[in-house]
């Protein structure tokens, strides 16, 4: 057999991991951890489970969904204001739509919204405008412009040229290019992110609830404080099936829209 | 000489449907009596005036407070790392167990996939809360519910990676008399690490800006004094915590996408 | 089901023969791959398997290690009921099985090694896989099936960084540090060009050669059928529509077997 050539050298991928695994350790370690709590965690879930799902208390359920349907309200007006603001920024924030000084701070903007936690802008509008479920859904709103915007200038962005060219080379100017060919193609996309965002607002109503806006994370709050785990086991169950379906009907209605967008491209309409 | 134009595409019944529909159920979510929003504005207009002393205190922020937060902040990190390397761990198995290509049996990946979906229907802050109320306030609930997120996050959209990736070598070594698992470890696993280094990069990241506000619940980190200056009114204060938690978390994001370049 | 220890280049353990009696494939959408196919392959002969795409070329190789089920008839290599295994038996045929592919199906990101060392994975427990430690044995074969095909320098290189000659290459010592009764090559060399594609198949030739291999080739080009292999499969539709020498198949023949007049892209051209 000829000659075996040397393995390749490990050391530099050893260094680092042996780093890497320090640095967690350390973490670990240092962590003030109830220990003997998460040893006793699998019986003491167990336990609570049982408390929470073997008999859950329907006959708050009526209560529960009216919480739901709040929160649903809540993530759904939180939706349409956070598109209604981000498109025409987002729009105005895509390269070659407009000046330069504008979009660097747009894009600022929304980098800036992007990067403080949802819960701690809705926390700061809250204090201003009081604890109700239509603060709560302003929140929401303002809370998403930093990431649908992003969303949207990308969009742009990625749209190819095609259509542009044309629109400018007829004598269009930036407006009619924008009305004719970006935002018919943008358009499918851009509505997909919009009910990606409802998706997304559903969860973070729930969380706002928790902070006090209202809606089914307050109900969840307050039953939690009570103890009263049977109740608590039933909202879980209302709060799980409601986001699971709307993941499911908004979920299956972008991939109609998506489809839908992909076959008009090759397919001229009959 | 007249022009003969094909019939135009009846669009409009469609339209209007789909927009009735939108406008119906965002009336519904109007109406308090069921349980939507009332639309308040004037509400708004009159509490701006009361919240423009608060936000005002909100842009100047007391760096004095400072040093109170730094063991908070190092919690919040610690919590972010440990609940992101032990859902990564775990996340392993339970991906490869939810892809097709690694797992054939339909409903073994089934019940994988649904127990995750189960798991990422709960909001982060609602298993906080409930923690808190199992195993008392401090680090621990903190930890579960970031490695319970991280592992809906990761297991979710890398095996949804695996199942759109093609992987012929598979075929291959089935051919050889191979097992799954055998090819799985030894593989798959090799095959599909940039997709998990990605998401669990992305985990870490995300378990940073989220265990900033789990301690409002009780559940750890900066975000209990975060709560207790709000309830203090001490919006100074709050501000610093604010623009630290955003410099570690751009902070993270910066040093992650530097990994990532590395890793790929 | 032991695969001793032999020095490399000695003839392998005796090869097998390959028997299809009346095997039909249909797959669920309802196309029928495979008609009421009967052949006999004996042990030692290389075989090519020539037609067009959708002609069943690929559905009739991969019944001969049971990825593709047939629906009806019967298969037999060697000693073993093709269509009677699952399980562990499968994977004892399939151990016996070599195969290379036209895309070469190699772990890009995983090195020559590696690759090479899955075919020694049937007969592996558990326990060295999980921690990825093969045996002493399974290392040498491993090494020397390398070394026979010429790739032993590249052996820590990542597959993904080798040309498509050299990692068809490494896919033919993953399939011999099996130590397998038969080989199996679906259009091998498809993807590459016309000297390394020579190259290929002057190795199975020699493989069927030196070890007495069963080979069985799929071919989509007429000269490589006529210079590397002794007898001629020729399938169109699903049905064996040739079967003779391989060296003196005319073009007539393989306007039959092609169903139109032979064009210039079924020729490879000059080594």
């Amino acid at each position: 057999m000829s000659a075996l050539p040397a393995p390749p050298s490990k050391t530099q991928a050893t260094v680092w991991s042996v780093i890497a695994g320090l640095a967690i350790l350390a973490c670990l370690v240092f962590l003030d951890v109830d220990w003997a709590a998460l040893l006793g965690l699998p019986k003491s879930s167990w336990e609570y489970g049982v408390l929470m799902f073997s008999d859950p208390t329907w006959s708050k359920l009526p209560r529960a969904l009216f919480e739901t349907w709040r929160s649903i309200s809540m993530a759904w007006l939180g939706a349409i204001g956070c598109v209604v603001i981000s498109i025409p920024l987002g729009m105005l924030a895509a390269h070659g739509v407009g000046p330069t000084w504008l979009r660097l701070a747009l894009r600022g903007l929304f980098a800036v919204i992007r990067a403080v936690p949802e819960v701690i802008i809705a926390l700061i509008l809250l204090t201003v405008t009081g604890l109700t479920p239509f603060t709560g859904a302003l929140a929401l709103g303002i809370a998403g412009i930093g990431t649908q915007g992003k969303w949207v200038y990308e969009t742009i962005e990625s749209l190819n040229d095609d259509a542009s060219e044309a629109v400018s080379a007829a004598g269009g100017g930036k407006a009619a290019v924008l009305r004719w060919a970006l935002w018919p193609a943008a358009l499918p996309t851009l509505m997909s992110f919009a009910l990606y965002r409802f998706e997304l607002n559903i969860r973070m109503s729930a969380v706002l609830g928790l902070v006090g806006a209202g809606g089914i994370g307050s109900m969840l709050s307050n039953y939690t404080n009570f103890r009263e785990w049977g109740t608590v086991g039933m909202l879980l169950i209302v709060v799980i099936v409601a986001t699971m379906l709307v993941d499911l009907v908004s979920g299956a209605i972008r991939r109609r829209i998506m489809e839908g967008s992909r076959a008009r491209g090759l397919v001229r309409r009959r | 000489m007249t022009l003969v134009l094909p019939p135009k595409p009846r669009t409009w019944p469609k339209t209007l449907l789909i927009a009735g529909a939108l406008v119906a159920f965002t009336v519904l979510t109007c109406l308090p009596a069921i349980g939507g929003v009332e639309l308040d504005f004037a509400s708004i207009a009159k509490n701006w005036r009361h919240g423009a002393s608060k936000l005002a205190q909100l842009a100047q922020p007391d760096f004095s407070f400072l040093p109170r937060t730094w063991v908070p902040m190092l919690e919040t990190i610690q919590m972010a790392v440990v609940g992101a390397v032990v859902a990564a761990a775990v996340s392993v198995p339970l991906t490869l167990w939810a892809s097709r290509p690694t797992n054939p049996n339909s409903v073994t990946r089934g019940i994988v996939r649904t127990i995750i979906n189960v798991i990422r229907s709960v909001p982060d802050l609602v298993y906080a809360t409930i923690l808190v109320a199992l195993t008392g306030v401090g680090a621990l609930p903190g930890l579960i519910t970031l490695f319970l997120f991280d592992l809906g996050v990761v297991v979710k959209l890398v095996s949804e990676a695996i199942d759109s990736d093609k992987h012929a070598y598979l075929e291959a070594g089935h051919a050889a008399g191979a097992t799954q698992f055998q090819l799985n470890r030894a593989l798959a696993l090799p095959q599909s690490l940039p997709l998990f280094a990605n998401q669990w990069l992305y985990a870490l990241e995300l378990n940073v800006r989220i265990s900033a506000i789990l301690g409002i619940v009780g559940a750890g980190g900066i975000g209990r004094l975060l709560n207790e200056r709000f309830g203090f009114y001490a919006y100074d204060d709050v501000s610093v915590i604010i623009l630290e938690i955003l410099v570690v978390v751009i902070l993270i994001e910066v040093a992650s996408n530097l990994l990532r370049r590395r890793l790929a | 089901m032991t695969n001793t220890a032999h020095a490399a280049g000695a003839p392998a353990s005796a090869a097998w023969p390959i028997r299809l009696e009346n095997a039909s494939v249909t797959y669920p959408n309802g196309t029928a791959a495979l008609k009421n196919v009967t052949l006999t392959i004996e042990p030692g002969e290389m075989v090519a398997v020539v037609g067009l795409s959708g002609s069943g070329k690929s559905t009739l190789i991969r019944t001969v290690n049971g990825l593709v089920p047939v629906t009806s008839g019967s298969v037999t290599v060697g000693p073993h009921e093709v269509s009677a295994l699952k399980g562990r038996g499968m994977r004892e045929l399939r151990s016996n099985v070599g195969m290379i592919f036209q895309a070469f199906n190699l772990a890009e990101r995983v090195n020559v090694y590696r690759n090479t060392l899955v075919g020694r994975f049937a007969a592996q427990n558990a326990l060295r896989s999980f921690f990825g430690v093969a045996s002493p044995d399974d290392r040498r074969m491993a090494l020397e099936a390398l070394d026979s095909v010429g790739m032993l320098d590249k052996v820590w290189t990542r597959a993904g960084s080798l040309s498509g000659g050299q990692k068809q290459r490494v896919a033919i010592a993953r399939a011999l540090s099996q130590d397998p009764r038969v080989m199996l090559a679906d259009e091998p060399v498809a993807s590459l060009d016309p000297p390394t594609a020579h190259a290929v198949m002057h190795e199975l030739t020699r493989l069927n050669a030196e070890r007495g291999l069963t080979v069985l080739v799929n071919l989509h080009l007429m000269d490589l059928a006529r210079d590397y292999t002794t007898r001629m499969i020729g399938l169109r539709y699903g049905e064996v529509v040739y079967d003779g020498p391989a060296a003196s198949a005319t073009d007539a023949d393989f306007e039959q077997i092609y169903g139109r007049r032979i064009q210039p892209q079924d020729r490879l051209g000059a080594s």
